[in-house]
């Protein structure tokens, strides 16, 4: 009898002592796996702080666009014609009517042309509010500036102008990649004609972008991850999670494909 | 002198403890835990003073049993609701618990340990802190445990009634002396308790810290 209970005794210690080793391995299987929920926290902060960072750039780039647009506008178009304004103000001899006369209808006419600039400029400054506008709108500004310096021959088919949905964080991005492209286009395409494709698609933005330049090696671009603003480009749609396809042959232009879950 | 036992001198330094570092917390959970404490302490040095004139206590430990399951449950049902809504187990939890002690008591003498509800508390506990465990893990946001306040308390409680466990299954059934007159469910006890009241201080000095940090 003293022999089984002392056997119950024992049998008694050691679960107790298995019962008490049981938590502890729970706690160690707690804390590895809070160990990870905690790194996995840190790098979606880390995510969403690099977002935030990269949502900020791309608002003083498009601000940094505007401006230089402005300052391009002020001097080539509003400049010239105030200067010219001047000038004939100036030529005018009071003694001969007719001729004043007629000059300052031309004054006039400059004045007024100066007026439909700056209005136009003034249009450009409210940058952010194209946004909220939709990205329609803001693709048709875009356009239209590029259009004005009348070097390209355009074929345009927006279909987003009516758009009810809207996304502002991809709305940013998409004009700044736009205006990317078009940066590009001017600086190294030496395009006559330009074709640009926006619809929304099964949940998709897309965004074309074709034209006849002189085209480029996609594949030695990529190599020497410099140029162009390809890399930046590529950046943000990925932060976007969007797609981009490139297809370039020298010689042969150049057309963009960009495609982004929408909103 | 026959006052002093590993178990007194352990809530005699988690009362003290509870006092010093959780007794002004703007929370009653912690004021509830304090008054337990002190409820667990008194119970016990009076079991000692009725043991000394060879009065039977067990009764004593009876009344007890109401104090520490209400606790205790209390207790869990305030951690757990900080991550869903657990009425409706606790409902079930505290009638099945009260339900068994009460007909314990129609079918025994008073003065019978009542092994019966101690071993359905610590089933019910013992489950209720796992729950607790995995609604931790499962929460999306990130809690730093080694400084968590209720995760150190639920820790003591699963410690303590899942280790007792075999101690409640085989209650009676031995009586082996152990380290001179202690008997080995004795010392099974004063071990849980030492591991309990540890965590529990442990959970105050974390409360404390959480407390001067937000202030």
């Amino acid at each position: 009898m003293q022999n089984e209970t002392t056997k119950i005794a024992l049998l008694v210690a050691v679960s107790t002592l298995v019962f008490l080793m049981m938590p502890v391995f729970l706690i160690l299987y707690i804390r590895s796996y809070n160990r990870h929920k905690k790194n996995h926290f840190l790098e979606k902060q880390h995510m969403q702080q690099k977002f935030e960072s990269e949502m900020l750039q791309t608002r003083i780039e498009v601000q940094d666009q505007t401006m230089q647009s402005i300052a391009t506008e002020l001097h080539d178009n509003v400049g010239q014609l105030l200067s010219l304004t001047t000038l004939t103000l100036n030529s005018i001899n009071l003694n001969d009517g007719e001729k004043a006369k007629n000059k300052i209808d031309n004054s006039l006419t400059l004045v007024s042309n100066s007026i439909k600039e700056l209005r136009e400029l003034a249009k450009l400054l409210h940058g952010e509010q194209l946004v909220e506008n939709g990205i329609g709108h803001a693709i048709d500004q875009e356009i239209n500036w590029l259009n004005k310096a009348g070097t390209y021959q355009l074929k345009v088919n927006n279909q987003l102008v009516d758009l009810q949905i809207t996304s502002p964080d991809k709305d940013l991005i998409i004009l700044r990649l736009l205006q990317e492209i078009i940066n590009n286009i001017i600086k190294h395409a030496q395009a006559k004609y330009i074709q640009i494709d926006s619809y929304l698609d099964n949940g998709a933005l897309h965004l074309k972008v074709s034209e006849d330049g002189i085209g480029f090696d996609p594949d030695m671009i990529k190599a020497k991850k410099s140029g162009m603003g390809l890399n930046s480009i590529y950046k943000r749609i990925e932060m976007i999670n969007g797609k981009l396809a490139l297809n370039s042959v020298p010689g042969e232009g150049t057309s963009i494909s960009i495609e982004i879950p929408y909103p | 002198m026959r006052y002093v036992s590993p178990i007194v001198i352990s809530e005699i330094i988690c009362l003290t403890s509870a006092i010093l570092l959780v007794w002004k917390d703007r929370k009653v959970f912690w004021k509830v835990i304090t008054c337990y404490i002190a409820i667990a302490l008194g119970t016990e040095l009076y079991a000692i003073y009725l043991a000394s004139k060879h009065i039977h206590n067990l009764w004593l430990f009876n009344i007890f049993l109401i104090f520490e399951s209400s606790t205790i449950l209390y207790g869990l049902y305030c951690c757990l609701k900080e991550y869903t809504s657990p009425k409706s187990i606790f409902f079930i939890g505290s009638g099945v618990v009260y339900l068994t002690y009460f007909i314990f008591f129609f079918t025994h003498s008073f003065t019978d340990a009542n092994t019966l509800t101690i071993s359905v508390m610590s089933v019910f506990f013992t489950l209720y802190c796992l729950y607790y465990y995995y609604l931790l893990l499962k929460d999306e946001n990130f809690i730093n445990i080694k400084t968590h306040p209720e995760f150190w308390w639920v820790t003591g409680v699963l410690f303590y009634y899942f280790g007792s466990t075999m101690s409640n299954i085989f209650d009676g059934l031995f009586t082996i002396k152990i380290i001179g007159v202690a008997t080995l469910r004795y010392c099974i006890y004063v071990l849980l308790n030492l591991i309990l009241y540890s965590l529990w201080v442990y959970s105050f000095i974390c409360r404390m810290k959480q407390r001067k940090l937000h202030s």
